[in-house]
């Protein structure tokens, strides 16, 4: 069996995005490099061909989605899967969370010169953060980083992805 | 009466200019930093007695409307601002040379606070883009009818004819530990012996002719023992009709 089919037929029944490693299991032959090259294949293949779906890297996986074209297409089965999107409160604590992590709750208020209690146990609950320790000191407060859905639900490949500060259009301007 | 001398109007008017919705802020840093950058304010030389005034009156306008937490959030922002001013108005020693200016960290947490919204509109960009991209799982499954969606033809008057059939309620009874006065395979043995005399039971007549709920439901329990071995047949017309039960073909040679 090819390689490329059998790594297309793991992907294609997978509803999650899942590692080179985990498709290579599927088969004793495979290689978590041979997935690799497998997927670069299929990539062109589906670019080639002009499908609706491509192999999309998420986190530190892989997963078959519609292409955005299709989108419009896909709206009207929309009563289940709706992702909700976020707000603004929620949207800049999780930017400083993705930052500054491991980050505790009283950071993140500092920075946004606002509670965050409420945002934080609910980005907890949605799974887009996650506690990955406690800091020393006084209460051994929380500390926060994001998770792999949090990746999955910007379509960021890493945390690395996003964009440097000192790139951002901020106008950091004096006079003139 | 006193009518506003125009300086005072002036200054209203002056104030009115920077109303904001305070809504649409996420808080005190976002405010300020609106106040500044629609204005077109150098940033590093914020002109903090107009920026004050301008927070204060924004703050002012809408007090009531807010939440104690959130009015205490753009209050310390205000003390802090007026702290702020009074010490601009000192006078600065030149021999000092560290941080001279009060507005220093406030700046920092200004320009910070500003990193962190810019990269949040970045994350709703990217958002949105994922958004356009579905996964499997993303159509839902077709799912089978619900049973409500079943045609049930009845009408008001059938249904209060129903209703009006049903025996009266039982009298109420002292409580009693329930010793059971008839088992379930009692009445599947009734069952066979009812069957046996008739080519089909009516069920409601069945159930009904102890007129204890203990013999009405284990009767009704042995006749749902009796389907599920297929001993005998369930027939109804239409929902609420009469429920007839007869003896299911194979057993008839037995």
């Amino acid at each position: 069996m090819k390689t490329t089919r059998i790594v297309e037929a793991v992907l294609f029944a997978s509803e999650t995005p899942l590692t080179a490693a985990e498709i290579a299991r599927a088969s004793g032959d495979l290689s978590a490099k041979d997935v690799e090259q497998a997927i670069g294949e299929l990539c062109h293949e589906y670019e080639a061909e002009d499908r609706s779906v491509q192999i999309y890297p998420l986190g530190d996986g892989y997963q078959i989605l519609t292409r955005p074209e299709y989108a419009p297409y896909l709206e009207r089965f929309d009563s289940i899967t709706r992702t909700n999107k976020l707000s603004r409160a929620a949207l800049e604590t999780l930017a400083i969370v993705a930052y500054r992590q491991p980050v505790s709750r009283l950071e993140v208020e500092e920075v946004r010169g606002v509670s965050a209690a409420g945002v934080l146990r609910n980005l907890y609950e949605r799974g887009l953060i996650e506690v990955v320790d406690r800091a020393e000191g006084l209460g051994r407060p929380l500390l926060y980083g994001t998770t792999k859905r949090f990746l999955d639900h910007f379509g960021l490949r890493a945390v690395d992805d996003l964009p440097k500060p000192e790139n951002l259009e901020i106008a950091l301007r004096t006079e003139g | 009466m006193r009518l506003p001398t125009p300086v005072t109007s002036q200054a209203v008017e002056e104030s009115d200019r920077f109303l904001v919705d305070l809504e649409r802020f996420q808080g005190p840093l976002d405010l300020l930093l609106h106040l500044i950058r629609s204005q077109d304010v150098d940033i590093f030389d914020i002109p903090i007695a107009d920026i004050t005034g301008q927070f204060i009156a924004a703050i002012e306008n809408v007090e009531e409307r807010l939440t104690l937490e959130r009015a205490g959030e753009f209050l310390e922002m205000a003390a802090t601002l007026v702290r702020i001013k009074a010490q601009m108005l000192l006078p600065r020693r030149d021999d000092l040379l560290d941080d001279a200016d009060p507005r220093s960290e406030l700046v920092r947490r200004l320009i910070e606070y500003e990193v962190f919204r810019e990269v949040a509109y970045t994350l709703a960009d990217a958002e949105a883009d994922r958004a356009l991209h579905r996964g499997k799982g993303y159509v839902e499954p077709r799912t089978l009818p619900k049973s409500s969606e079943l045609p049930l033809e009845l009408t008001i008057e059938e249904f209060l004819e129903i209703a009006l059939s049903l025996p009266a309620p039982l009298e109420k009874r002292p409580h009693r530990a329930p010793v059971l006065p008839v088992t379930v395979d009692e009445k599947i043995e009734l069952w066979y012996k009812a069957l046996k005399r008739k080519a089909r039971v009516q069920f409601g007549k069945f159930i009904g002719r102890w007129k204890t709920r203990v013999h009405a439901v284990m009767s009704f329990l042995a006749c749902l023992e009796l389907a599920k071995r297929g001993r005998v047949v369930l027939r109804q017309d239409r929902p609420f009709s009469t429920l007839w039960v007869y003896p299911s073909e194979d057993d008839e040679d037995s």
